[in-house]
C-alpha cells in the first residue's frame, strides 16, 4: 500500500476528473512550479545535447529564468500567507538577472576570442584540452 | 494562491507559448531563430511574473533580457559564422551517448516532478474530501491597483536587507565590463595596448595576426610615449 502511486489511485478512484477540471481552471502554485521544472529540464536538455555554444548559452539562460519563475511563485505565496519579507523572493530575481547579464556578456566575449582562433563554435571542435 | 476566471486563461495561454518556444528554442537549426524563440519564451515568462504581482521584476525582464542580453546574442551570432549548422551539413545535436545520457537526466527529473506531485495529490484529495471545494478557493484581489505599492516594497527590501549585495553586483558588473572589452580585443588592439610579451610578437606575425606595419606603428607609439 505504501507505493508511491497510492494517493493517485485514491485520486482516480474519487472523481479525478472532476479533480483535473478543478485544477485546471483554478491554477495554483504547483502549476507555476511545474512550468518552472519543466522550463529546467527543457534548458537541461539543450546544455547536454546541442553543440553550438551560443545556444548552449541561451539554453542557460533559459534555466536561470526558470529558478526566476520559481521564486517569484513562492514570493506570491508567502505574500499571501502574510509573511513579513516576502518580497525577499523578487530581490533575489534582481539579483539573478544581474549575475546573467554578466555572464552572458563575459561568455559572448569568450566565444569572440574563440572563434578568433579556432574558426569554430562548436564544443565537440574545441577538444585543446582533451586527453 | 489561487488564480481563477481570465486570470487562469491567461496564465494557461502564457505558459504554454513559454514551454513551446522553450523547446524550439532548443530544437530550431538556425542560432537566429533560437534567440528569437528565447525572446518570446522571456516575454512569456514576464506575462507570468505580471499574473504574480512582479510587475517591477516583468519590467525589469523586458529591458534587461530582452533589450539587452538578447540583442548581445543576436549580435554574436551574426559574428560568427553558423552557416554550416544551418546548411544541414553539419549535426545538429552532440554524439549518440551523450544525447542518451542527456535524455536519461531528464527523464530523471520528470520522475522526480511527478513523484512530488503524486505526493501532494494525497493531501489535495483529503482536502477535498472533507467537502471545502470551491467555497475554499480564493479569488485573486485583481481589483485593487497595488502596482507602486509592490515595486515601493521590492525597493525598500532592495536596499534595506540587499545594500550589500546590491553594491557587489554593481562592482560584478563592472568587472563583467573590463572583462569582455579585454577578452574580445583584437592582437592588434592589444600590441597598441602594449599587452603583448615582445617574445610572442615573431610568433603572431609568423601566423599573420599582425602585420610588419602594425608591429612598427606601435613601436613608435611607445617611443612616442616615452
Amino acid at each position: 500500500m505504501n507505493s508511491p502511486f497510492t494517493p493517485a489511485l485514491a485520486l482516480l478512484q474519487g472523481g479525478a476528473l472532476d479533480n483535473l477540471q478543478q485544477s485546471l481552471q483554478h491554477p495554483d502554485l504547483s502549476k507555476f512550479l511545474i512550468i518552472g521544472a519543466l522550463l529546467f529540464s527543457i534548458g537541461v536538455a539543450g546544455v547536454l545535447t546541442r553543440r553550438n555554444i551560443i545556444v548552449i548559452f541561451m539554453s542557460i539562460e533559459l534555466i536561470l529564468n526558470a529558478a526566476n519563475l520559481n521564486f517569484i511563485a513562492f514570493s506570491r505565496y508567502l505574500q499571501e500567507q502574510g509573511s513579513v519579507n516576502a518580497v525577499a523572493g523578487q530581490v533575489f530575481t534582481v539579483f539573478i538577472i544581474v549575475v546573467a547579464a554578466a555572464e552572458a556578456a563575459i561568455g559572448l566575449g569568450l566565444v569572440i576570442a574563440l572563434y578568433r582562433n579556432r574558426e569554430t563554435i562548436f564544443v565537440d571542435k574545441i577538444d585543446l584540452l582533451k586527453w | 494562491m489561487v488564480l481563477s476566471g481570465w486570470e487562469s486563461v491567461f496564465f494557461w495561454v502564457f505558459a504554454l507559448s513559454a514551454l513551446v518556444a522553450g523547446l524550439l528554442t532548443v530544437m530550431a537549426r538556425n542560432a537566429v531563430h533560437s534567440a528569437l524563440f528565447l525572446i518570446s519564451t522571456l516575454v512569456s515568462v514576464a506575462a507570468l511574473f505580471v499574473l504574480l504581482g512582479a510587475e517591477f521584476i516583468a519590467g525589469v525582464q523586458i529591458l534587461v533580457y530582452v533589450g539587452g542580453v538578447m540583442v548581445l546574442f543576436l549580435f554574436v551570432i551574426m559574428l560568427v559564422n553558423v552557416s554550416a549548422e544551418e546548411r544541414g551539413s553539419e549535426e545538429l545535436f552532440n554524439r549518440t551517448g551523450q544525447v542518451t545520457a542527456a535524455v536519461c537526466f531528464v527523464a530523471l527529473l520528470v520522475f522526480g516532478l511527478f513523484y512530488a506531485v503524486n505526493q501532494s495529490a494525497g493531501s489535495f484529495a483529503s482536502n477535498r474530501s472533507e467537502g471545502a471545494g470551491a467555497a475554499r478557493l480564493r479569488t485573486a484581489e485583481t481589483g485593487v491597483s497595488k502596482i507602486s505599492e509592490d515595486t515601493q516594497r521590492v525597493g525598500a527590501s532592495l536596499y534595506r536587507y540587499g545594500a550589500l549585495p546590491f553594491e557587489i553586483a554593481s562592482l560584478l558588473l563592472l568587472v563583467a565590463i573590463v572583462g569582455s572589452v579585454l577578452l574580445a580585443r583584437t592582437s592588434k588592439q592589444e600590441l597598441v595596448a602594449d599587452d603583448v610579451d615582445p617574445r610572442v610578437i615573431p610568433e603572431l606575425s609568423a601566423a599573420g595576426e599582425l602585420t610588419p606595419a602594425e608591429i612598427e606603428a606601435a613601436a613608435r607609439a611607445k617611443a612616442f610615449e616615452v
